[in-house]
């Protein structure tokens, strides 16, 4: 099979001496970052963007995807010990998470979630090394009609399905699409929202807006209520292995967590929260003995194997249309284009062994992340002792950093503080941040493939719904914004909300 | 979360933050439309042209704006107003800003600033970092200057070495540039 070769080829490149201790300072960088309270994978891929700058494309994807896994695990640290989840994704994880470790099993709960996150990791990449070339090869006949839908149907589900309220799920999403327009326009080269500020013309980058909507809106919320939150961090006592009867109950979960979260990752709705809500409701379902509640591992298992395993299948849309849809995602396709890369179906075509060597990475980065983080454990969990005062000043400097570095401006810190300022203030009042985030990336993309859609048709805004793709999406979009009110247009019940369907 | 709040209960409810927020975004998406309506049309041979999209995030903007404020009045959200209240109750806005003017003045000393009638030294990142560290620690409520002023050292340092030495990473040299 040609994709064993393309494989093979990867791995050679990636299992260079060099290349292996780039993946392993990768993963261990990766969750120092990922395990400091509050920082989310993406945010772990955002401050550590600029320590590759200067390293070939090979090297430097191969350190991400270290970064990337690191990052997660890291995330799934802090859930469990300190009730603090880095992203939305790891909010189900805290629910017996956490109750684990105050019971003692916190040891358990990280090695289920390692264990877990490393078997949805190893099936995601198995599944992206034989899907993505084909859905690369089908994508290459998509138009731009198509990609509008597409990327309609990303901004819906991301805004529809996760938070609280639809409405601010929507503000944030409209917030982002006003940043992604600030700058030139690239078809026309009218100003556009830039104020008259000449560092304005280039547009703003995702990462300084990710850096300051996650990490500088997290440390101005903290400080907001530093002087009443006592935070609680529970030590990892007892030991660190899984019993039998942990594994054996874990096991189970992992395989239907992985099941889950990759096709739900993997589809252009994207978003790692959903399967992680599914596969807490599935287990709860499916072992009704289980201690709910009260620490059931089954509840870690399933949802951090989800969490992880549609980690990697947002690498598919990702690689094989260049469309991200996370947050994560849209980090990793600066990264890419830093290195003038545009994921794609062309990336299959023109850099061949750069995407089989990230692919191989990927596994390499797994298995990584595993021989280093178990025996780790409480290396990481010390961190989590540093004084908040101390770790909150520390996670500035690197916030600051992470986006001076990226081409020494000024202006640039400065404007992220003023996004830090707006996360701040959605994190206070329960605004979701991802819609923003994809807005300020995919919004210029929507535009640009809208107005070539409308160029190819003469104008012809029926484009849409007469290309069977693009119809079929648009469907599907308006679908998943119209079927959570059903129950209430026709005079039942309340909106579902993902997340209270697992409870009766 | 979600059944417990619909419980009828004395919590306090406190609109007044989201309405502020409201008011703002209304105030951003007048701001946005005006700024679009500036935006030269493109020529004829595109159907959209560059102001078509500004246009239409910027109204979208003004009506989500709306209709933000009218959950904030007419038809208040209950549940965002008790979440505002539970904040305001333990928000402590000094350390907010303390926090925020500290950010800014560790940006501008970085590498200097000069501006008209401003003129900020560069400091350098090692100096700059190694006194925010610790002023910053202190804002938050340390009461530990010694050991966070070898904190703030130690990662200045760290990042500065690191950064210069072996990322190719430039940083501003300041004025231990001479040392360095």
């Amino acid at each position: 099979m040609e994709v064993l070769g393309d494989l093979a080829g990867g791995f050679g490149t990636a299992l260079s001496l060099e290349n292996l201790l780039f993946a392993a300072v990768g993963v261990t960088l990766g969750t120092l970052v990922g395990v400091l309270p509050g920082i989310g994978p993406a945010v772990t891929v955002a401050l550590l963007l600029p320590l590759t700058f200067n390293f070939e494309p090979t090297g430097a994807f191969i350190m991400f995807a270290g970064i990337y896994y690191g990052g997660m695990y890291g995330g799934s640290t802090t859930s469990i010990l300190l009730n603090t989840p880095g992203e939305s994704s790891s909010v189900v994880t805290t629910i017996e998470g956490f109750e684990m470790a105050k019971r003692g099993r916190g040891g358990a709960a990280l090695a289920t979630a390692a264990i877990g996150s490393f078997v949805a990791g190893t099936i995601s990449t198995l599944a992206i090394t034989f899907l993505a070339p084909v859905i690369a090869g089908f994508a290459r006949s998509f138009q731009p009609a198509d990609y509008v839908g597409l990327m309609v149907l990303a901004f819906v589900s991301i805004t529809a399905l996760i938070g609280r309220s639809l409405l601010r799920g929507m503000i944030s999403l409209f917030l982002g699409l006003f940043v992604g327009l600030i700058g030139i326009d690239n078809l026309t080269g009218q100003q556009r929202f830039t104020l008259g500020v000449p560092q304005l013309l280039d547009g703003l980058n995702v990462v300084v807006v990710a850096v300051g909507l996650f990490a500088v809106g997290e440390a101005l919320y903290v400080a907001s209520r530093m002087r009443h939150a006592e935070e609680e961090i529970i030590p990892v006592r007892g030991s660190l292995l899984m019993s039998r009867d942990e594994l054996g109950r874990s096991w189970k979960p992992w395989l239907r967590g992985s099941a889950l979260g990759f096709p739900i990752g993997a589809l252009p709705a994207g978003g790692a929260e959903i399967p992680t809500f599914l596969s807490y409701g599935l287990e709860k379902r499916l072992n009704p003995k289980a201690p709910w509640g009260k620490g059931a591992i089954e509840g870690v298992a399933g949802p951090e194997a989800a969490n992880n395993a549609a980690f990697s299948g947002v690498l598919v849309p990702l690689l094989t249309l260049g469309i991200p849809t996370s947050a994560t995602a849209a980090i990793l396709l600066v990264a890419f284009q830093i290195y003038n890369l545009q994921p794609g179906p062309l990336l299959f075509a023109n850099s061949r062994e750069l995407v089989w060597a990230l692919i191989a990475s990927l596994y390499i980065g797994n298995v990584m992340l595993l021989l280093l983080n178990l025996p780790l454990i409480r290396l990481w969990v010390k961190i989590l002792s540093i004084p908040r005062a101390l770790l909150y000043s520390a996670i500035l400097v690197f916030a600051t950093l992470g986006v001076y570095s990226l081409a020494n401006s000024l202006v640039d810190v400065l404007i992220m503080y003023i996004i830090g300022v707006v996360g701040f203030f959605m994190r206070r009042y329960d605004f979701p941040v991802g819609p923003m985030i994809l807005g300020v990336i995919l919004g210029p993309m929507l535009e640009s493939q809208f107005r070539r859609a409308l160029q190819i048709s003469q104008g012809d805004l029926t484009v849409f719904v007469t290309r069977p793709i693009s119809a079929i999406l648009l469907f599907v979009a308006v679908a998943t914004l119209v079927l959570p009110y059903l129950p209430r247009l026709l005079g039942r019940g309340q909106r579902l909300v993902f997340g209270s369907g697992s409870d009766d | 979360m979600t059944t417990q709040d619909r419980e009828p209960s004395g919590r306090r409810e406190a609109l007044l933050g989201p309405r502020i927020l409201a008011a703002v975004l209304l105030g951003l998406a007048v701001l946005l439309i005006v700024s679009a309506l500036g935006v030269a049309r493109g020529g004829g041979y595109s159907v959209i042209g560059p102001a078509t999209i500004p246009l239409v995030v910027a109204i979208g903007l003004l009506v989500l704006g709306a209709l933000f404020a009218l959950r904030t009045t007419f038809m208040p959200d209950v549940d965002l107003g008790r979440l505002a209240a539970d904040e305001e109750a333990v928000t402590h806005w000094p350390t907010v800003g303390l926090v925020g003017l500290m950010l800014v003045a560790y940006a501008l000393v970085l590498d200097g600033f000069a501006a008209g009638p401003l003129d900020v030294p560069g400091l350098g990142y090692i100096v700059a970092t190694a006194l925010f560290v610790p002023v910053t620690a202190r804002v938050l409520g340390s009461r530990s200057p010694v050991r966070d002023l070898i904190a703030g050292t130690v990662i200045a340092v760290a990042i500065y070495i690191g950064f210069t030495q072996f990322l190719g990473v430039r940083l501003p040299a300041g004025i231990l540039g001479p040392v360095l």
